[in-house]
């Protein structure tokens, strides 16, 4: 039987491993829901914000490397945009496919630049070591990344909900027709919610980066509970998207605890099941894309 | 006589039938026997996945899974359980159809993204689940050491006779998913394709249709899995990848699979060539492949065969697409095939 310390440090661990599930799959989320589109290169993006933090600290510091990464990310993603517009309003795989290709590319130009072994990255001196709190023991980082997040998550709650680009936006994914009838120019506030999307997927590889090591296929680990959390979620929903990232991070961490190997199989079980009690997610709406 | 090779084996097909037979008399002049092999076998995955992608219209992206599976129920019941050949390829196939039945029921009452990303998720899942049951699937190193038997005292180690042994299958595949299509059941999917929702009106139990698509797929992509692990002599993990999932879907779209039936048989072969070309050319040769798809997407995805298409039959104004504005249906899933509601 696991001892309280341990229960307590795997909590703590899902925790902070929901909160960072929760800001990728919500970057990934406000492209799905603005534009209908799934970003295939979304862990790529990750990875790259990873990557380029890795390379910028030495010169910008790792404050530095967490403002300019993401900025480069979501410059990307700002071009990427260019070529993903031309598949609006067709079938939806070929934004897919699009962002597929983009993110096959990705991956080998990262191969190319940094080379196909892995990184291990050591956090920040300012945070490095453990808290030793009575009983239990736990890393700085980790809660220094808990705190990145909650504060980046409320940002784009505030962002949302509390600014007039934030109602665009919502008012687009609901009715992109009506918007352009009230003379909101649609197409550069997709360009811009993509770039904010992808950003938001640098700045979780730069945050994350100490914690995962760095390795060209950091990507595609990172979305993959991305995607299951938005379908926990369900698709469109803020608050989906947190509670979703926070369940699934708390119990791949506590099964760690009970069958260490078997802790993404646990996060598809719970997907099952909450599929079938809730065919569309816990908080997903009735829309288009059903029956 | 006349009719019935109307009705079974038109003129195309019968071509490409001679073509495949034909094949092995020059492919291994250049020493690309298990090429054709190769081809053939993916022929066989991606004629059945068009059944969803091109007729019914559902972007499923997580098929890969279920060509891992295939491979993986052969080799471990040839290893472990009923040893031989028959056996085993039949438990792929059943069992695979299985697992695309169970995950069908969970992805056929949405449509859209929402579909895709459930397919991915469920794809993700049999992938995980190869390391995690290590075991028996031998994880990272794949499950070595299937054997390929003989068949009718041919011995299917040497490439040329596995060839034939293959194309059998694919032979007999394509003709089943022939009639499949030109059945009434082919006019059903390809209607719900148009407008499911018009489709239902009519009365048709759409989710049981797309159900049945479904798991008819996952035959489709068992049977070419098992196929390809006995090509290999071993099942391994990499096509069930995120990364590889999407490769059938790329197949069916550069041949043309939206416009034509035999659009994915051109894909497959035009992919799987300039794989091998591009692999002799470069070691980032996934950076050439990344932006070629892109290349197709943005300037030719109605793939190979609907570009001729267009360019023999110009677009006419009652095009599907129009129709379907028209109709003021909540996704515009325009299909890129103008003229016509689905491949032919």
């Amino acid at each position: 039987m696991p001892g309280l310390a341990e229960l307590v440090t795997q909590l703590l661990n899902g925790v902070v491993l929901g909160l960072l599930y929760a800001l990728i799959a919500l970057g990934f989320m406000l492209i799905l829901g603005t534009m209908e589109l799934i970003n295939f290169s979304h862990g790529v993006l990750f990875a790259l914000g990873g990557y380029l933090a890795l390379s910028l600290q030495p010169y910008v510091g790792w404050w530095g490397a967490l403002a300019l990464a993401p900025l480069g990310v979501g410059v990307l993603g700002l071009l990427l945009e260019f070529g993903v517009r031309r598949t609006y309003g067709k079938d939806p795989l070929f934004g897919l496919l699009f962002t597929f290709g983009a993110a096959l590319a990705l991956e080998e130009v990262i191969r190319i630049i940094w080379g196909p072994r892995g990184y291990t990255i050591s956090a920040p001196a300012f945070v490095a070591g453990r808290f030793e709190l009575g009983f239990l023991v736990y890393s700085k980082y980790r809660i220094l990344v808990a705190t990145l997040a909650i504060l980046l998550l409320a940002f784009v709650w505030g962002f949302l909900e509390k600014t007039p680009y934030g109602a665009i936006i919502k008012a687009g994914a609901h009715d992109s027709e009506m918007v352009r009838a009230l003379g909101i120019n649609l197409g550069r506030m997709r360009n811009l919610v993509f770039a904010l999307g992808t950003a938001m997927a640098g700045v979780a590889g730069v945050i994350a980066a100490p914690m995962w090591s760095l390795k060209p296929t950091v990507g595609a680990e990172a979305v993959m509970p991305a995607f299951i959390v938005v379908v926990i979620g369900g698709i469109g929903s803020f608050w989906g998207a947190v509670i979703g990232g926070l369940l699934l991070g708390t119990v791949s961490g506590l099964s760690n605890l009970v069958v260490p190997r078997g802790s993404i199989l646990v996060m598809y079980l719970l997907m099952t099941v909450i599929l079938l009690w809730r065919p569309r997610g816990l908080m997903g709406q009735k829309s288009a894309l059903e029956l | 006589m006349r009719r019935f090779l109307e009705r079974w084996t038109p003129p195309p097909m019968l071509g490409m039938f001679a073509l495949f037979l034909g094949l092995p008399v020059v492919l291994p002049l250049l020493g690309y026997t298990y090429l054709g092999t190769e081809i053939m076998i993916w022929a066989i995955f991606a004629l059945g996945y068009n059944l969803l992608l091109g007729y019914t219209g559902l972007p499923a992206f997580g098929h890969g899974a279920f060509f891992g599976v295939g491979g993986y129920l052969l080799g471990m019941s040839q290893k472990w359980w009923t040893g031989g050949l028959a056996l085993p390829l039949l438990i792929g196939v059943v069992g695979t159809m299985l697992c695309a039945a169970v995950v069908g029921l969970f992805v056929v009452r949405k449509r859209g993204i929402y579909f895709a990303l459930l397919t991915i998720a469920f794809g993700v899942m049999f992938w995980f689940m190869v390391f995690v049951l290590d075991t028996w699937t031998g994880g990272e190193d794949g499950l070595t050491g299937i054997n390929r038997l003989s068949v009718l005292g041919f011995a299917l180690r040497d490439n040329i006779p596995f060839y034939y042994f293959v194309y059998a299958f694919f032979v007999v595949s394509t003709i089943a998913l022939w009639r499949i299509v030109s059945s009434p059941f082919g006019q059903v999917i390809r209607a719900i394709k148009q407008s499911e929702t018009r489709a239902r009106a009519l009365g048709y139990d759409t989710p049981r249709y797309k159900w049945v698509v479904f798991t008819l797929t996952g035959a489709f992509a068992g049977l070419a899995g098992g196929l390809a692990s006995l090509a290999r002599f071993g099942a391994f993990a990499e096509p069930m990848s995120l990364h590889q999932s999407g490769n059938v879907v790329l197949m069916c779209l550069i041949g043309g699979g939206f416009a034509s039936f035999y659009g994915p048989v051109l894909g497959v072969a035009v992919f799987l060539v300039l794989r091998e070309v591009f692999s002799t050319l470069t070691d980032h040769w996934m950076l050439l492949y990344g932006l070629l798809f892109m290349g197709v997407i943005l300037f030719m995805p109605e793939g190979i065969l609907g570009l001729i298409q267009r360019v023999r039959r110009p677009t006419t104004f009652h095009d599907t697409r129009a129709a379907q504005a028209a109709s003021g249906e909540g996704i515009p899933a325009a299909p890129p095939a103008p003229e016509q509601s689905g491949p032919r």
